[in-house]
């Protein structure tokens, strides 16, 4: 049962400030984006209109802790396909957006793995310019899977570092101050 | 045609036989291609949610492209579509466009972005293409598959249809290899999911497999890296997971087009692919080429004529 004291009239405005969030308004709920996506069609719990449907009824912890919400694998068919140019995949950011910093403040607990690899990921970019696979993935393993996990990969890391396509140490690049400073100018 | 060129962290790693496939083929195809300096990482799949840190990542490779005055080609397709998205913000949004230039100290003019499928089909053309083929790639049957990133959003890719793509349909018929119907060309191959959900990326790609075989297909023919590490990379991966046999090699665009152009297979790096080509590339030339539907039915009326 939904309570109406419960819900946040605001969130929508909220998303909408977001970078990527500025249409989530214009959705009129026709389930496009559900019905051409290809995470739905294995995952029947995993509903984008619904998520919308949830955000834009101000259903905001419902929607900020929903496990689904790390689901999109940003495929870009409902951007494409939707009627109201709500650019979904991009909303889908802006939720997250706001799920981590709500998880930060330990509002919220945040169960899938996925906001730990991109940070681990951009991390890896902050400091050397670019991706650092070994040790990325490497350390995610690790968290996630501890040491037995990881080592279930190790093979595969062998296999690739025979064939001269897994570099051990991180590739940096000169403009390390450039890559600082944008970091600097978006984070404001 | 000279163009400046980004490769991306993927082509100078786990997709570095489509860097070596890029680079000699477009060397044979007289394109210039000349590494913009220092460039960075486009934030990749990883901020793609992070829309303003991805496309402030993205602009500083395209203040880079932009000192060299040429047009920039990328192969990689999560590298095309972050760049272009910047490029466009750039051109359209004054305050992100304000950020950026501050941090980078200069002014931004604009750089015109093209992913490398475009370049080939579109500017170099299909047609000029084939007149550097010295052999029919008949015995290979493909399937083209395109993801999402090369083709969506049409807002950002604009050169081929994101419901009904073509272009590496009419580059794999331009070999001479068989392009076969694909019903999954423009689904997800889960590849943002492989760390997080693996189970779910694995179930995504199988369906790509089951599609392609039941097709007929010996191979698979993709023009993204991404797709290409969960297609070939972790194939293996999902024969286990699902303990099945897959055996599907997976080229780049490029390394089939090197093959029809009669470059080496060491320049093409094909023995980078984590699943084995050598197989498939024992296939060519082993079946009749299939008869041309025109000649064919000419002939056929030139045979009904004469028995009249």
């Amino acid at each position: 049962m939904i309570k109406s004291s419960d819900l946040d009239p605001d969130f929508k405005y909220e998303i909408s400030k977001e970078p990527g969030g500025e249409n989530i308004k214009k959705c009129f709920n026709c389930t496009g984006c559900t019905v051409g996506c290809p995470v739905t069609e294995i995952d029947k719990t995993y509903n984008p209109r619904m998520i919308l449907r949830k955000a834009i009824l101000g259903m905001r912890k419902e929607v900020l802790s929903d496990e689904s919400l790390w689901l999109c694998a940003s495929c870009y068919i409902c951007y494409e396909r939707c009627p109201q140019d709500v650019k979904i995949t991009e909303v889908i950011g802006a939720i997250r957006a706001i799920a981590q910093r709500e998880a930060k403040a330990g509002k919220i607990k945040l169960d899938n793995p996925k906001p730990l690899f991109d940070h681990l990921f951009i991390d890896s970019v902050k400091k050397n310019g670019k991706w650092y696979e070994a040790g990325v993935s490497g350390t995610f393993m690790l968290m996630t899977k501890g040491i037995g996990g990881a080592l279930g990969y190790a093979p595969m890391g062998f296999e690739l570092w025979k064939k001269g396509k897994l570099s051990i140490l991180p590739h940096t690049i000169k403009g390390k101050g450039e890559i600082k400073r944008i970091f600097e100018e978006v984070e404001k | 045609m000279k163009l400046a060129y980004y490769p991306g962290c993927t082509l100078h790693g786990t997709a570095r036989e489509y860097d070596a496939s890029t680079k000699a083929v477009c060397k044979a195809a007289g394109i210039e291609l000349t590494e913009i300096d220092d460039w960075n990482c486009c934030g990749a799949l990883e901020a793609i949610f992070d829309k303003e840190l991805s496309m402030g990542l993205s602009a500083r490779n395209n203040f880079k492209a932009q000192k060299t005055g040429l047009d920039l080609v990328i192969p990689c397709s999560i590298c095309s579509h972050n760049l272009s998205r910047a490029d466009k913000a750039m051109k359209t949004d004054s305050a992100f466009r304000a950020k950026i230039e501050k941090a980078l100290g200069e002014k931004y003019t604009g750089v015109n972005i093209k992913h490398l499928l475009d370049v080939v089909v579109n500017d170099l053309g299909t047609e000029t293409l084939a007149t550097k083929f010295t052999k029919s790639l008949n015995g290979i049957k493909a399937v083209p598959y395109y993801g999402c990133l090369l083709i969506r959003p049409s807002e950002v890719c604009k050169f081929d249809n994101p419901e009904n793509p073509t272009s590496l349909d009419d580059i794999i018929k331009a070999t001479g290899a068989e392009c076969l119907p694909f019903t999954q060309k423009t689904k997800c191959c889960g590849g943002n999911l492989l760390m997080s959900k693996q189970d779910y990326a694995f179930i995504l790609t199988k369906k790509l497999f089951d599609e392609a075989k039941a097709a007929g297909a010996n191979c698979i023919v993709v023009a993204c890296p991404m797709c290409h590490m969960l297609l070939d990379g972790q194939q293996g991966m999902i024969e286990k997971a699902h303990n099945t046999k897959i055996d599907m090699p997976v080229l780049y665009f490029t390394q089939l087009i090197g093959l029809a152009m009669g470059l080496g297979e060491k320049e093409l790096e094909l023995d980078k692919n984590m699943v084995s080509t050598s197989k498939l590339i024992a296939l060519i030339g082993k079946e009749k080429p299939a008869p041309n539907k025109v000649e064919a039915k000419i002939a056929t009326a030139v045979e009904a004529e004469a028995a009249q």
